[in-house]
């Protein structure tokens, strides 16, 4: 096998906002090279710069995201043309990590079509590819509802169809597992496997649909990277997880306190489509108590945010009540006890630096020592105050998502993916640091083995309905 | 990155071709613009608001003018003032509040203000983006120039989506013990208005990116997923959209 993909001597700095000068490098003097048809997988810790690496490698960054790259980028031995990206769209394919970022278009259909049409592809031969494509993805039922109107794991799917249905000989994937539920994870790694060309993985924890799915195994930590066996890979990877070497004693704040709802039906309707059922959720009975950590688990779309939303007070079920302490507790009420962490980080950062960040939580708190509490926040979650959350990674934005309400101590917590984007180890300290003041964590997640690590209880969303099951079943 | 802005539902505005539908909306909120008397443009403005409360619900029918009606209490309380000659209707110690030219004034632009209003989200709340795009391209216009407009038309809603999004974040952020039956302050907005903007504009590089990524700007002829298709035939619509203006036309000038 010749060699299909290279990086050579790659280093990358981003430009500052309003600045001129570079920041500190992101990359610094990296080289890769890779097999035509194999599968290489890029691992590393959150803020390593893989979702800079992946963009380098399709030619994206520097674009509109300025920046300063030295080295090559070759492509079947020839400089990928940077400046003209729409040349590779039949030669590589990348998979975001925040799907967010790659939604154009108002329905599925449309978004799958979209790349297809750009390739001039014969309309009947375009409309097979996109129905086949939504269909091997289990999205053709959604063909004309819009996007935005579907889960996070449905939009991930949507991406992967994009991807399947150009079938580009190169995959370039940030963090592919990422929302995916257990039966989309199999499949992914079934496809990942017939994949007929050559594919590219980044990812920041084990995942073990991974196992016997690469060829290649690197480790991209300090910007370098280095080629290691798996073992190693993944043994290196764990020991930079800062997270688990977790000991910290807290006052518990919260004390015999429980959140119930019975009876509830929760609703929505998609505006987009009439022919598609409206969505509907019903909970027979849900209980949460301060000091334990329940999971929440279930398929892609099931209703684990809008439930979670119902929860925290954002919305309003269409039957049913919530008791807290068991007293019925207004939803206007239920916004200062619940906290509810979205699945997008970015809703809920918007300072220039991580210190007005956090201290923005403390603005209607009488506590004298908010300077300490700030920076206790900061050491405990391994965030830098000065830092502009703007130019952080996914993964950290995550982790100071988990700091801002940590600092807000709620007495009970939604985390929403929580392991999206971050290590397993930072995703166990995020639960543990919020369990250990007492509150009551609810995990969403699909991985049942983080869930078995973390959870006393699980709650499983089965068609339609919320009941509670085996922790990691 | 965008939002849809159409609503599924069925009836005529549903079954009404794309590209007649469009020169309607065009040709329409021009005729409004002719003279004519307060009282046929009230009647338009309900039979508009009754074919929107047909199309979509009553509470969707609504939002256009829930939208606009800052808009119209800031007209309301400066027209009248403004236009103080003719018959007085309202004085308060010999100065005189309203006239009829005034109120007149202020009906016709408020009346002309919804009908546009009206007509240009049904438009786009009948009408699936797709369609819109290739009536743009049907009247001559370029792939690239109609993507942009319904990029813009797909990225002003995106705006407001992100705002609730951020709305709801800071809320539970900002939720303490005793925030029920505080005051609601203006400066109270800035900073999710803030976070909803530098989330908008961040997301922009993105939607260029990925437009790029996906083929767009090369100099391949494109293809088409979709096509327009007049149910009936073209001519029936335009027929349709003919008869439409001309009841309007005549509507307008009855009085």
């Amino acid at each position: 096998m010749s060699d299909y993909f290279c990086l050579s001597d790659l280093s990358f700095s981003y430009k500052g906002y309003g600045k001129t000068e570079k920041l500190p490098p992101v990359l610094k003097d990296l080289s890769l090279r890779v097999k035509e048809g194999s599968r290489t997988l890029i691992l590393g810790p959150p803020d390593s710069g893989k979702t800079t690496l992946a963009r380098i490698a399709c030619g994206l960054l520097p674009r509109y995201i300025e920046g300063y790259l030295t080295g090559k980028v070759l492509l079947k031995g020839e400089e990928i043309p940077a400046s003209e990206p729409w040349l590779l769209a039949d030669k590589l394919t990348y998979t975001a990590q925040n799907v967010q970022e790659q939604l154009l278009m108002t329905t599925c259909g449309d978004e799958v079509a979209f790349p297809l049409e750009s390739l001039a592809i014969e309309r009947q031969a375009l409309i097979e590819r996109v129905e086949e494509s939504l269909n091997s993805w289990g999205l053709l039922k959604y063909k004309d509802v819009n996007p935005q109107e579907l889960s996070g794991g449905e939009r991930k799917r949507l991406l992967l169809a994009v991807t399947a249905a150009i079938d580009a000989p190169l995959w370039i994937m940030d963090e592919p597992f990422d929302d995916l539920d257990e039966q989309w994870r199999q499949e992914l790694k079934k496809r990942l496997l017939e994949k007929k060309g050559t594919v590219i993985v980044f990812a920041s924890r084990y995942i073990k649909e991974a196992d016997s799915l690469f060829d290649n195994y690197y480790l991209l930590n300090d910007t370098r990277l280095s080629e290691e066996s798996r073992a190693t890979a993944f043994s290196k990877l764990q020991a930079l997880d800062r997270g688990t070497a977790l000991n910290i004693k807290m006052e518990k704040f919260h004390q015999n306190r429980e959140l119930r709802c019975e009876q509830m039906v929760i609703g929505h309707e998609r505006r987009s489509t009439d022919s598609t059922l409206p969505f509907t959720l019903k909970i027979d009975r849900f209980s949460l108590k301060t000091g334990e950590v329940v999971a929440l688990v279930g398929p892609n779309g099931a209703g684990k945010s809008t439930f979670s939303r119902v929860l925290c007070g954002l919305k309003r079920p269409q039957q049913g009540s919530i008791t807290l302490d068991g007293e019925s507790i207004a939803a206007s009420k239920r916004l200062a006890q619940v906290a509810y962490l979205f699945q997008n980080p970015d809703y809920g950062i918007f300072l220039s630096s991580v210190e007005q960040e956090l201290g923005w939580s403390l603005r209607h708190s009488a506590v004298h020592s908010k300077q300490e509490q700030i920076a206790s926040a900061a050491k405990l979650f391994d965030l830098n105050l000065d830092e502009n959350p703007s130019m952080m990674s996914y993964g950290k934005r995550k982790q100071l998502q988990g700091a801002v309400y940590y600092i807000l101590n709620r007495p009970f917590v939604i985390i929403d993916e929580v392991d999206s984007g971050i290590t397993s180890g930072d995703a166990s300290k995020m639960v543990a640091l919020l369990k250990q003041r007492g509150s009551a964590v609810v995990v969403i997640t699909h991985d049942r083995s983080f869930a078995k690590q973390v959870a006393t209880r699980q709650y499983k969303i089965v068609d339609g309905q919320i009941i509670e099951s085996e922790v990691g079943q | 990155m965008n939002t849809n802005t159409f609503i599924a539902g069925r009836g005529l505005l549903y079954w009404f071709d794309a590209r007649a539908k469009l020169l309607t909306v065009l040709l329409f909120s021009v005729m409004v613009f002719f003279p004519s008397q307060v009282v046929m443009l009230a009647i338009l403005m309900a039979l508009i608001f009754i074919v929107a409360w047909r199309a979509v619900t009553f509470k969707q029918a609504l939002k256009p003018l829930r939208t606009l009606l800052f808009i119209l209490v800031v007209m309301a309380l400066f027209i009248p003032l403004n236009r103080r000659d003719g018959v007085a209707l309202l004085v308060i110690k010999s100065y005189v509040i309203i006239t009829k030219e005034g109120l007149n004034q202020f009906l016709t632009l408020a009346l002309r203000l919804l009908i546009v209003t009206y007509l240009c989200t049904l438009y786009i709340w009948t009408t699936p983006m797709a369609d819109i795009n290739l009536s743009f391209r049907w009247y001559g216009l370029s792939y690239k120039v109609a993507l942009t407009i319904t990029l813009a038309f797909r990225f002003i809603p995106f705006i407001g989506e992100t705002f609730t999004m951020i709305r709801d974040s800071h809320s539970l952020r900002s939720a303490h013990g005793e925030s029920e039956g505080e005051k609601f302050h203006i400066k109270d907005l800035v900073p999710t208005v803030t976070s909803a903007l530098v989330f908008a504009l961040k997301t922009i590089p993105h939607l260029a990116t990925t437009l790029e990524h996906r083929g767009f700007g090369s100099g391949l002829k494109r293809s088409d997923y979709k096509v327009l298709e007049a149910k009936g035939g073209l001519f029936i619509h335009f027929l349709l959209s003919a008869i439409i203006l001309l009841t309007t036309f005549v509507l307008l000038n009855s009085i």
